[in-house]
């Protein structure tokens, strides 16, 4: 059997172009990575960095000041230039997709998408159930734009007209939409009209509702079932009903301070709950369904800029002018704790003066902080800065996009991260997965008894999976077979671990040794990301059997394996860079239909 | 005198914090149940020594909930969490991260002998859409009552260990109700047994009755591999249509959790009635059919074995 490992050398040689990708695919590396993008207050441009690297870096040129948004998961950018009519796209290069217990992430660079939208003084954009929608206050309609095709570099938009231009909305409802309604009443030269509600529309804006009252309409955001919107009286609630969609004015309670209202909201996409303002130093925790339907947070000083935390739903951020973030609970209503995190920035003067901007990135608070021409990381736990990143210019208006996820590598382009490449560099790989992350694991993960897959490679009975793959990669099924064939080549046909002792048949013939923890290497590949291989040496046992055995198997700390890939031979160091033959190992209680479906499951 | 100082401050407290309900109150065992199947479960274990709290009531479906700040707080007091687990609740994680609880999150399906989910997910049906619920295990375990004897044990464990003082009570809640499901377990079988051999299919529109399939020996068919972008397309429902005459299906139902427009569809082309509804992710509210488990199970028994005796 220890011909295996000679045999296998020799076809790294033949393949070792393609070969990296099937390594990926089944190691599933768990990988977080955010990426910055802060729009200039005074310049036309947008600049990416990656928060773990800095290093790598991009500008995009626009035409004017950027207001920035993540869409469709953070998979694009749109950055919107009111004062300019126009608004770009970028691809945010980070792509996330939940998929049962996990999110997959696709990582490529960013780019700017090339067809860009052009309107009268484009201003609100809400991102909801696939549809990006770009309200254009001066030209009387708002454009949709499909957020999936955004994310292949695609514009596609349709254009839902409303009955007169205003600073306002659209947004859909299930399979309908409502718009924000100004008066009909004149005005005075280019004055904006009166806002005087919200309307159930068609997608061709042709009006179906009555106007639901929402005076001087403004400020809107989504959460759960609900989409709630900032009114003079209070806040007004749309959920998708039976036929149609259900309003409901939540006024504001007699104990809130008189005078003020709502007029910008964030909503929680973790928890039911939104996070509005009120007046210049209040907030509101508003629960839409259970009352109180309204609790306020007074603030020390007014409000620079808030956000909610993303990874911990009870939780929001706000800057106040003198410097100072809040944290913010929004079970509890009040402040949790606060702390200085910059220099006061006063909120007299224009509300478009540079003040910072804050976003969320895991566990951290990233702010912009025009004046020091910086971005400030600051631990969302401890209000504390852990780091700053210095912007060209004065870094204003700013999100990010990125998280956690698994990397699979069956679309092998796009690995392509073209600074991942060099190994020596530490930081590179920042953002992928820490190595304190990774645990010993015990022989007893892969304790059972398992049957190779290459003769059912070899019978046919994995084409299904060939075509499958074929399907969904850029190789057709035959290439696939053949790549399959390489990597799946063992004479070993059954494996039966029990205790430390494992037990290798060959042609029914078996080898027996136990096995002793010989710890576990962390390997990266050219693509930039990484897997664990398990490893075990030999303590005693038939001679013939490997002095090393190494588990691959999507894993970085205990768990028991469901399948695995197994390499062995005598040489430690020579088998870690085995890369394009796995024997790959099911139990043999599995059927061959069982193992077919896993294969297109995964 | 130490006793009654604590007494006092706790009283104090309840006074304080007026907005908060019930269960701070008194030195019941708080618990949190995150649906109405294992809210059931939970109180024929704990009885009145327990505090429930059951996030998804009767008719809703966990799968697409969307927690309230109300439910964060209540996991935020609670000493017990029950959940499914295998994907079942999607928002629990969110939640158990917002409410900062130092409960017990227990997972019932932890000692289940898991299906694995054909296809790696199943479909439900919302406003007439498809949505693909992804998940490498079928999560719907309670629909053997095999299984449901692993969820009960796991509550009788999980409060033992957060209540020793209660222990005793709950073991023998527990006994009691173990053997009412044992009484249920046979029912069923024989209720099924007395089937011809040929009448076993029925067809629903959500895939989620897997574990009673494998325990009771009745096919379900659904419109798996459906669009999910639309409704079943003319395709699908053909296919289905072909397989339901193949297996002489006589039974087609609705769910509780489900809007019924497909099945409709489906029992149009197919010629038949839709036969009833079936209880698959919740209880009915009370008064209704299924108001706790050993009613759902005996309703839906007794809702397929009538459709398939008929000629």
């Amino acid at each position: 059997m220890l011909r295996n490992l000679a045999y296998t050398t020799a076809i790294t040689l033949v393949l070792s172009g393609g070969a990296l990708a099937q390594e990926h695919d089944h190691s599933h590396e768990d990988v977080t990575l955010y990426r910055v993008f802060v729009g200039d207050h005074a310049e036309p441009h947008v600049t990416a960095f990656d928060l773990g690297d800095p290093d790598n870096r991009w500008t995009f040129e626009t035409t004017g000041q950027n207001k920035l948004y993540t869409v469709n998961n953070g998979a694009a950018v749109v950055a919107v230039q009111s004062d300019d009519d126009a608004v770009s796209f970028f691809n945010s290069g980070i792509s996330l997709h939940a998929h049962g217990d996990h999110s997959d992430i696709e990582i490529s660079d960013p780019a700017a998408i090339e067809e860009t939208l052009t309107g009268p003084r484009p201003f609100h954009m809400i991102d909801h159930n696939g549809k990006a929608v770009i309200n254009f206050d001066r030209g009387g309609y708002a454009e949709i734009i499909d957020t999936h095709e955004l994310s292949h570099g695609e514009l596609v938009t349709t254009r839902l007209p409303q009955a007169r231009a205003h600073h306002g909305y659209a947004a859909p409802i299930g399979d309908t939409w409502v718009t924000s309604v100004a008066s009909d009443a004149p005005v005075e030269g280019d004055a904006a009209p009166d806002r005087i509600g919200l309307q159930q529309v068609n997608e061709d804006g042709s009006p179906v509702g009555e106007v639901e009252t929402c005076t001087a309409i403004h400020g809107e955001a989504f959460s759960g079932a609900y989409l709630a919107t900032g009114c003079q009286e209070g806040v007004l609630t749309v959920t998708d009903g039976e036929d149609r969609p259900v309003f409901e004015m939540l006024q504001y309670p007699n104990d809130l301070p008189n005078g003020e209202s709502t007029g910008t909201l964030l909503g929680s996409k973790a928890v039911q709950v939104f996070l509005g303002n009120y007046g210049a130093d209040g907030l509101v925790v508003i629960d839409p369904v259970d009352e109180p339907h309204f609790r306020y947070i007074e603030l020390p000083f007014r409000r620079v800029d808030f956000v909610l935390d993303s990874a911990n739903a009870r939780f929001g951020y706000v800057l106040t002018e003198d410097g100072t973030l809040h944290q913010i609970d929004l079970l509890d209503a009040e402040v949790a704790q606060s702390a200085r995190v910059t220099e006061p920035y006063s909120m007299d003067g224009h509300w478009n003066d540079p003040r910072p901007r804050l976003a969320m990135a895991g566990d951290e608070v990233i702010m912009s902080d025009p004046n020091a021409g910086l971005v400030r990381r600051i631990s969302s736990e401890t209000l504390e800065e852990v780091g700053t990143i210095e912007v060209e210019g004065t870094p204003y208006n700013i999100v990010v996009a990125g998280g956690s996820g698994v990397v699979h590598g069956a679309e092998g382009e796009h690995h392509d991260h073209e600074h991942s490449h060099d190994h020596d560099d530490d930081q590179i790989y920042q953002g992928y997965f820490d190595d304190d992350q990774v645990e010993e694991r015990a022989l007893s993960d892969w304790a059972g008894d398992w049957q190779s897959v290459f003769p059912y490679l070899e019978d046919g009975t994995l084409e299904p999976v060939m075509k499958h793959k074929a399907e969904n990669g850029d190789k057709t099924a035959e290439e696939y077979h053949e790549y399959y064939e390489v990597g799946y080549q063992t004479d070993v046909e059954r494996i039966v671990i029990e205790g430390d002792s494992v037990t290798f048949y060959e042609n029914g013939e078996p080898l027996q040794a136990r096995y002793a923890s010989d710890g576990y290497q962390i390997l990266t590949y050219e693509a930039g990301n990484r897997g664990v291989r398990f490893i075990f040496e030999k303590i005693d046992g038939d001679e013939d059997a490997p002095q090393y055995i190494q588990f691959s198997d999507h894993g970085i700390a205990p768990a028991a394996a469901d399948h695995y890939h197994l390499y062995w031979g005598d040489d430690r160091a020579a088998l870690l860079k085995e890369v394009t033959n796995w024997p790959t190992y099911y139990p043999s209680s599995s059927s061959a239909d069982e193992i077919v479906r896993d294969m297109i499951a995964h | 005198m130490t006793l009654r100082w604590i007494k006092h401050a706790v009283t104090f407290s309840v006074i304080s914090l007026i907005t908060f309900p019930a269960s701070a109150q008194d030195d019941k065992l708080a618990v949190v149940a995150s649906f109405s199947i294992i809210g059931d479960f939970a109180y024929q274990v704990g009885g009145d020594h327990i505090e429930l709290d059951t996030l998804v009531g009767p008719d809703g479906d966990a799968h697409v909930y969307e927690p309230k700040p109300a439910d964060a707080m209540a996991l935020a007091r609670a000493d017990v969490v029950l959940t499914n687990g295998l994907e079942l609740e999607g928002f629990m994680n969110r939640l158990v991260t917002a409410s900062g609880t130092e409960a017990d999150i227990v997972t019932l399906t932890d000692h289940v002998q898991t299906r694995e989910e054909p296809g790696g997910g199943h479909y439900h049906f919302v406003n007439g859409e498809a949505i693909f619920h992804a998940g490498a295990h079928d999560p719907h375990a309670w629909q053997s009552v095999v299984n449901a004897k692993i969820y009960v044990e796991g509550i009788r464990e999980a409060f033992c260990a957060a209540d020793a003082d209660g222990c005793e009570q709950y073991e023998a809640n527990a006994e009691r109700y173990l053997a009412e499901l044992d009484t249920l377990d046979s029912e069923i079988r024989d209720s099924i047994a007395a089937l011809p051999e040929s009448n076993r299919t029925v067809v629903v529109g959500h895939s989620a009755f897997g574990y009673y399939e494998a325990e009771y020996g009745i096919r379900f068919l659904s419109p798996q591999g459906v669009s999910t972008e639309s409704e079943a397309s003319a395709a699908d429902v053909a296919g289905l249509i072909r397989q339901m005459r193949e297996a002489n299906a006589r039974g087609i139902f609705a769910e509780n959790i489900s809007d019924s427009r497909l099945v409709e569809q489906i029992a149009r082309e197919a010629g038949i009635d839709v036969a009833g509804v079936l209880y698959s992710d919740a209880l009915s509210p009370a008064g209704g059919p299924a108001p706790d488990y050993l009613t759902m199970m005996r309703h839906n028994t007794h809702a397929i074995t009538s459709a398939l005796a008929s000629d």
